[in-house]
């Protein structure tokens, strides 16, 4: 049975609508991650669930019970609310603020009893923020400050917990401790937890299921593997990300790859020949800067082929673990003879690969800028007997020219481009001008016959 | 450190707590007997306490017939007597709503005036004096009563400015406050213009103070403080709660805006009824909060009753030396307060200063 229920709400803040027909339900042993960009309104959602910011439409359940018809007292028994910042006015102790927790099982006359600072003394202990008892709240560090909040909520003894950014201000140990235990108690107590997270990693790693907003309307919601996709990512964020399952945690994890830019308009493209992860970086670089890349010949499962699938950049590719055949090496050399420039990074050379060197020399033969980045010297990774280095030193002789490192590479294909632009430019204009001037001799033409037909 | 020893201490608190009360309750009355004493006639601090003492029930029959002369009698019981208490009372209400407020706005600056309450008591006394405006109606002086209405005119204003729905944002309470102060206040200098000989009256009841305050005076703002202050008490823990932002308070069960009315309601009360008899008596409900949380820390439980204590004993000493610091003539309190309420307030800045390393 759903413990809580959202039924179809739309929430305003003035006239703007900042929630758009939210419908959810959630049941015991929950721990759902709400996620989404900034302004999407997860912090609204949240508002609304905890009976702050009433919906224009819709209901929100608890228990089978509109919430809204409760008193603060009742939901306040049944729910807490960790919110993201907590600005205290006076000076209360870690102690004091803790078992204000317990302010909704207290009648109005009653002073905290010996069991209320128990219940008090044991969230502490939870959340390791005991030894804090007796310090003023507003000394501690955010962390430790944010660990007290959560005491503070867990004091109430919810059935649901609302959290707002819940591990924002901790480090890293306090982050996974503190998931760890709401986990706990997610799992052992049967707690629903609802929380707002920016790290999808962290949310991925700890929740059971996703909802994700995206300007005040959910994109998606179930279970992780469904919202956390690269699509939805693609489409709220508009970021491209890969998702993987880790294969530590066995949780899935979201690499954000770049943002999607509109692409530059470079008329450059260049072929690389790399491997064994030596492209990997450069082939980002120059694909995010707008060049049409091109790669070849990559083994199948070679690092460089994985980053160039992901990148969608077109590669010649050989069966994995294979030595480059006739057939491979022509359709790499079709596909670098379209190229504008040839870029070799510093790969080891082996017998497999050492026809991706004749390839260059064909492209020097051709004409194409041949560009061979220096930086590991050739000897270090050459493993063919010397027969890789001769190869350089030939491409050398033939005018290719030799880099130290991937920035010098960058500004010389700048330079390159701006080369290309300028002839391309001069050429564009010139017929131009030839086309007017035969239109003027046109007119003066039609002038003519006008003037002859006189 | 022995993590028993965190529980221990907390309760022991409490005890710690009841046992300030009763001390300072204790040197509330010293004060008030020993303020007695102060006064332009001399009276012997004996003949006081034996006046005094023919009033309580069985220990006045203990003492006969006695060297007390009528007039001294009269001096200490119908005028001494009567205003002391009302400077307690006024002292104890000004006090009390400066904790609400203060609570309520978390702002240090806010103190019992900030919703306009004293400007409001300023043109209905204003209007009083200078229109004479039958000086007693039914044989009750109409000056106070005027204040008094004044004061919740003033504080019905200001809420209903503010008011958003059935929500009542502080930031606009505060604000509004303050405009319609400024106006009333407008309204009071034009008084003052049109005063002619009144002006001196008009302006010693804006600086506050108890002179000519009678019994039936005391009788009448008694029990609207009582029992204003007694409501406030219950709401305590919710002024504590509210400390973390009214949305937290809300998450805690707190019903916010039924408690800020509440509050808003009762703290105005006490106020106006305090102002409607000592005029506008400054900085009193500013800084007895503040030196009593700096006494005893923030939980409003023990904040409240320990300033309003505080509250009135200080008020009371004010008084007296009010009335014989440049005897013959009476000083208004309201300069006394001022006078050492503003020194203080410099102090309290300082410190802070310090301790935030700003």
């Amino acid at each position: 049975m759903a413990v809580l229920t959202v039924d179809s709400i739309d929430c305003y803040y003035g006239s703007v609508r900042v929630l758009e027909n939210v419908c959810l339900s959630v049941e015991e042993r929950d721990f759902v991650g709400v996620l989404g960009p900034n302004g999407s309104g997860k912090t609204t959602l949240l508002r609304s669930i905890s009976r702050t910011l009433k919906p224009h439409r819709g209901v929100i359940f608890l228990n089978d019970v509109d919430i809204y018809a409760l008193k603060s007292v009742e939901v306040a028994k049944q729910m807490a609310v960790v919110p993201q910042d907590n600005v205290i006015a006076f000076n209360f102790t870690a102690l004091d603020i803790v078992l204000m927790g317990r302010n909704p099982h207290l009648s109005r006359f009653q002073m905290e009893s010996e069991k209320d600072v128990a219940i008090a003394r044991k969230t502490m202990e939870l959340t390791n923020t005991w030894h804090l008892a007796k310090r003023p709240l507003n000394e501690l560090s955010g962390g430790e400050k944010q660990r007290v909040i959560i005491a503070r909520a867990l004091a109430q003894e919810p059935k649901v917990l609302l959290l707002d950014e819940p591990t924002v201000h901790l480090d890293i140990n306090n982050q996974l401790e503190t998931m760890d235990l709401l986990k706990e108690l997610c799992i052992k107590k049967g707690l629903i937890v609802l929380a707002v997270f920016h790290d999808f990693n962290l949310a991925a790693r700890y929740c059971d299921s996703a909802i994700l907003l995206n300007d005040g309307k959910i994109i998606s919601m179930g279970n992780l593997d469904a919202v956390l996709t690269s699509e939805n990512i693609r489409k709220v964020f508009q970021v491209d990300a890969v998702v993987k399952k880790h294969p530590i945690t066995n949780s899935l994890y979201i690499i954000p790859i770049s943002m999607l830019k509109p692409p530059l308009s470079r008329k450059l493209s260049v072929h690389l020949i790399c491997g064994a992860g030596t492209g990997t970086t450069l082939m980002k670089i120059l694909a995010e800067e707008g060049y049409n890349v091109t790669a070849g010949v990559l083994n199948v499962l070679d690092t460089d082929y994985e980053t160039a699938q992901l990148l969608k950049i077109p590669v010649t590719s050989e069966a994995p673990f294979s030595p480059i055949t006739e057939e491979t090496y022509k359709v790499n050399l079709e596909m670098m003879s379209k190229a504008s420039a040839v870029v070799i990074t510093a790969v080891p050379f082996g017998y497999a690969n050492l026809r991706n060197l004749e390839v260059a020399k064909e492209a020097l033969e051709r004409g194409i800028p041949t560009f061979v980045i220096e930086e590991v010297p050739i000897e270090q990774r050459d493993f063919t007997k010397g027969k890789a280095e001769k190869h350089l030193t030939e491409l050398k002789s033939k005018g290719a020219i030799f880099v130290k490192n991937q920035n010098e590479l960058l500004s010389l294909l700048d330079i390159l481009e701006d080369k290309l632009n300028m002839t391309k430019e001069l050429s564009s204009k010139i017929p131009g001008h030839f086309k007017s001037e035969t239109n003027s001799c046109e007119v003066d033409e039609v002038d003519d016959s006008k003037s002859s037909n006189f | 450190m022995s993590t028993n020893g965190v529980e221990t201490t907390y309760f022991r608190r409490v005890s710690r707590w009841k046992l300030l009360l009763i001390i300072l309750t204790v040197v509330l009355v010293l004060t008030i007997v020993l303020s007695l004493n102060v006064g332009f006639a001399q009276i012997p601090f004996s003949t006081i306490l034996q006046i005094l003492a023919k009033r309580i029930p069985f220990l006045g029959s203990l003492i006969g017939p006695s060297n007390i002369s009528y007039p001294e009698e009269r001096i200490i019981l119908e005028i001494r007597m009567p205003r002391i208490l009302a400077g307690a009372l006024v002292g104890a209400a000004l006090s009390a709503a400066g904790v609400v407020y203060q609570g309520i706005f978390k702002n240090p600056m806010a103190d019992p005036y900030v919703l306009g309450v004293s400007a409001g008591a300023a043109v209905g006394a204003s209007l009083a004096i200078v229109f004479g405006i039958g000086f007693t109606l039914f044989g009750v002086n109409t000056m106070p009563i005027l204040a008094f209405a004044g004061s919740l005119v003033a504080v019905f204003i200001v809420y209903n400015i503010s008011r958003v729905g059935s929500r009542v944002p502080v930031t606009t309470l505060l604000l509004s406050g303050i405009a319609v102060s400024i106006f009333l206040s407008a309204i009071v200098a034009i008084l003052q213009v049109i005063a002619g000989k009144k002006l001196h009256a008009v302006v010693f009841w804006l600086m506050g103070g108890f002179s000519g305050v009678e019994w039936k005076d005391v009788w009448a703002i008694l029990p609207l403080i009582f029992i204003g202050t007694v409501i406030i008490y219950f709401f305590a823990r919710d002024l504590n709660i509210l400390s973390l932002g009214e949305e937290t308070a809300q998450n805690l069960g707190v019903d916010v805006e039924k408690v800020k009315k509440v509050l808003l309601i009762f703290g105005s009360l006490v106020t106006a009824a305090a102002v409607s008899i000592s005029g506008l008596i400054g900085f009193i409900g500013l800084m007895i909060p503040h030196i009593t949380r700096i006494m005893i820390g923030p939980d409003h439980r023990v904040l409240l009753p320990t300033s309003i204590i505080v509250g009135a004993s200080f008020l009371v000493i004010c008084d007296a030396v009010a009335r014989v610091i440049v005897s013959p003539v009476e000083l208004p309190v309201g300069v006394i307060t001022a006078l050492s309420g503003g020194p203080f307030f410099i102090y309290l800045l300082r410190k802070k200063k310090e301790s935030y390393g700003v």
